[in-house]
């Protein structure tokens, strides 16, 4: 569906996007994961024609994506990191704008705005002014207005940011059922969790360049673990956490350490430096790795930094 | 052109939403000219300040200082305040001494003392105090000019016994009485009349110039903007032209010099001030309306619109295109709904230029809409853009001519406001409702107006692009 070849595009002296090739298949989730100003949001502008390239070349569906070639455009939905919507305006009057710029009118536009409404439980606050809605109701709106003209690619630049648990899970639950309608979308986002949950494949962007590209099992497999272990950052577990920095790494994040260790370590050893420490077996917990430990693997930082 | 409608659509929807908006735009200064038409006496026939509280105390036993009193009370700008107040509702003459508190209280701003020897045997001229407290020097300008309008008008006889008590000082009483029964005896004798009435006419004082002087209520003095209520008696001028009465109705100083006016330009228009006004204070708020919609470009990039526009079938220029007609939509909508109010309240002549005043108010807003795009691609952010925005339209209002005349100010001011878009967007408004211009005539100024329009227009879109506006 979107195929991109030797991409790069810079501003000034900074190169955002560095000879990136990709190629996402129709009917996929792709989720593109990396930290702010990792280059996801230069290649959502490139890939909905807002900017050009300066080296490589885009397509969609085999078409050239181009700012000059308005046409090449009619098979996309983006929806921006921001709410761009027209707080003045009505739901209604919104989606109206929107769907007349991709050419719909009357009763197709009508019954598509009435469609779309009811899916993300809209339809009665569609005469409200969308400044008076709440965060998560304009960022529901915000996603229908991407795609009143049922494109084939839909381009969500992180679409959740600071919106509440529930919103966000009717957001996740009707781009998984778009998806699976055959929806082709491309999910950029910095949590590793929103990737996980909705995304086939995921591609790990940092400083412009594509680190990692794959399932979440293939990017898991390229750690050195398959298990790490973590427990709360205490006076008496920092010691340990001192003992077994040769050993693997340790992420200290909102109060716990987690020991990610070297493939060549033998967890049996962890337990008994624990217990040399008399720290009980409880405090303990092996977990399967997350993309975090990926990302913190490729580029030595974690995804927040 | 189906998406240029649709944006233009957009925006009219999303302003018509706005209430803040569509008052700036309409509502204040509609209320701003009414207001303004008071001040500049548009909206009365006799127009001026009224009830200014005066403060009179009379120490003259003089009839004449009596009828200056009268004259002042007569004057409805003034309100005389002849006694001062005591407790239980009683009140008594009001003194010199009482004055200076009162002032210094603000109880008010101005009084007359006429003093016992209002009329000097030493001097030749009348002798009055005048106390004031300038605090708004219009209006002290207002009521000196009032006061001498009265005195000059109204006790001519006083000047005539200030001049026979310092001739009776000079010559000595025989004398004196010899001179005046001369002059009685030779007017007596050239124009007929009783010499002993003549000669005591002559020694009160009143010389006729009272019959010359009394009615002389010239509405002129009373104006502001110095503009006649009544047509100027020109020949040329229709019912102007009726010839004017010089014993009743014209002042002691029009009889020493013959004016002939004749005004080439404008005769038929019913209230030159108020198309003036009308014409400032409509471009001022289209300005600002505009340039409000500037800050616009900034929330619409901040808030992802732009790119989501653009990720749409929509091109940058198309974009671009429907703000131009907006603008220019929202400016001849807002324009002639200014110039409609001024019809009603001051009877301007909109219908008969209505075409040419359309064309004018077209061009007009298209090089204010120029200026709004301007606003955005040299602003760094919206709040810049406000900033720049109000800064930049009241320097253009003030030296384009939208407040008062550019003849007001320095000549170096005056050559700057002919780069603006308010001098030629009021040029136009005036070549068309006051010289009554054809179409043919007015080209100079619509080419102007259409040179700032695309002068301005390319510098926008040439930095809008630069600074990646819409990316």
């Amino acid at each position: 569906m979107l195929s991109l070849r030797s991409v790069t595009k810079r501003y000034g002296a900074l190169t955002a996007l560095d000879d990136v090739s990709l190629d996402i298949a129709p009917g996929e989730c792709f989720g593109l994961l990396g930290p702010n100003g990792a280059g996801k949001s230069t290649l959502m502008s490139l890939a909905s024609g807002l900017r050009s390239p300066d080296a490589g070349t885009l397509t969609i569906a085999g078409a050239p994506v181009s700012p000059a070639d308005p046409s090449s455009r009619t098979a996309l939905g983006l929806v921006p990191q921001s709410i761009a919507l027209y707080e003045e305006l009505s739901a209604e009057q919104n989606l109206r704008v929107f769907g007349e710029l991709y050419g719909l009118h009357g009763a197709k536009l009508r019954a598509r705005i009435d469609e779309d409404l009811e899916a993300v439980q809209l339809a009665d606050r569609r005469h409200d002014q969308v400044k008076h809605f709440s965060g998560g109701m304009q960022r529901r709106l915000n996603l229908i207005a991407a795609l009143l003209h049922r494109p084939r690619l839909l381009l969500c630049d992180e679409p959740t940011v600071g919106v509440d648990p529930q919103s966000r899970n009717a957001i996740f639950d009707y781009l998984e059922r778009l998806n699976r309608g055959g929806l082709t979308i491309i999910y950029s986002t910095h949590y590793m969790e929103e990737a996980t949950r909705l995304c086939s494949r995921i591609a790990i962007i940092d400083h412009g360049r594509i680190l990692a590209l794959g399932t979440l099992d293939e990017l898991l497999t390229r750690l050195p673990f398959e298990e790490e272990i973590g427990f709360p950052a205490t006076p008496a577990t920092d010691a340990l956490a001192a003992q077994l920095g040769g050993d693997g790494t340790i992420v200290t994040q909102e109060g716990r350490h987690r020991f990610q260790p070297r493939a060549d370590f033998r967890l049996s050893a962890f337990y008994a430096r624990a217990e040399a420490l008399g720290l009980p077996p409880r405090l303990f917990t092996a977990a399967r790795p997350t993309l975090e430990a990926v990302f913190l693997h490729l580029t030595g930082r974690t995804l927040r930094e | 052109m189906h998406v240029i409608l649709t944006l233009v659509r957009k925006d009219i929807a999303n302003f018509l939403r706005n209430r803040a908006a569509v008052s700036l735009t309409f509502l204040v200064p509609i209320a701003l000219i009414y207001i303004f038409g008071w001040v500049f006496g548009l909206n009365q026939t006799d127009s001026g300040p009224s009830g200014i509280p005066l403060g009179v105390v009379n120490a003259s036993t003089n009839p004449g200082a009596a009828k200056l009193v009268d004259a002042l009370r007569a004057e409805s700008a003034f309100k005389v305040i002849t006694t001062y107040d005591l407790p239980h509702h009683a009140t008594r003459p009001l003194t010199e001494a009482d004055l200076r508190p009162a002032i210094r209280d603000n109880q008010f701003r101005f009084a007359v003392v006429i003093p016992e020897d209002v009329v000097q045997r030493d001097a030749i001229g009348l002798h009055l105090k005048i106390l004031s407290d300038p605090r708004n020097e219009i209006e002290s300008q207002t009521v000196s000019g009032l006061l001498q309008k009265v005195i000059f008008s109204n006790v001519p006889e006083l000047l005539g016994q200030s001049l026979q008590a310092r001739a009776q000082a000079f010559l000595g009483n025989t004398r004196f009485t010899q001179f005046n029964r001369s002059l009685a005896e030779t007017i007596a004798h050239n124009f007929g009349g009783d010499p002993a009435e003549i000669q005591r006419t002559i020694e009160s004082g009143s010389l006729g110039l009272d019959q010359a002087t009394k009615p002389a209520a010239d509405p002129s003095l009373r104006r502001l903007d110095n503009t006649p209520a009544a047509p100027a008696p020109t020949p040329a001028a229709g019912t102007a032209a009726t010839p004017a009465k010089p014993e009743t109705k014209s002042d002691y100083f029009s009889k020493l010099v013959k004016i002939d006016q004749e005004q080439v330009v404008g005769k038929d228009v019913k209230s030159p001030m108020a198309t003036r006004l009308v014409g400032g204070w409509a471009i001022m708020f289209l300005l600002f309306a505009i340039s409000g919609s500037s800050a616009a470009y900034f929330d619409e990039k901040n808030t992802g619109l732009f790119q989501r526009l653009l990720s749409a079938p929509v091109t940058r220029a198309q974009l671009l295109w429907s703000r131009f007609f907006y603008g220019i939509l929202l400016g001849l909508v807002q324009l002639i709904t200014l110039f409609l109010a001024g019809r009603l309240m001051y009877g301007i002549d909109v219908f008969g230029h209505f075409g040419n005043l359309l064309v004018v108010c077209a061009a007009a807003a298209a090089a204010c809409t120029s200026f709004g795009m301007f606003i955005a691609a040299v602003s760094p952010n919206a709040q810049a853009a406000n900033g720049l925005s109000t800064f930049l339209v009241m320097v253009m209002s003030a030296t384009g001519g939208a407040w008062f005349p550019l003849s007001l100010m320095p000549e170096f001011m005056q050559r700057i406001g002919k780069f603006t878009v308010v001098y030629w967007s009021m040029e136009g408004f005036a070549a068309v409702l006051w010289a009554g211009r054809t179409f043919t005539e007015l080209l100079p100024i619509l080419g102007v107006l259409a040179g700032i329009t695309t002068v301005v227009m390319a510098i926008s879109i040439w930095q809008l692009n630069r600074k990646r506006m819409f990316e």
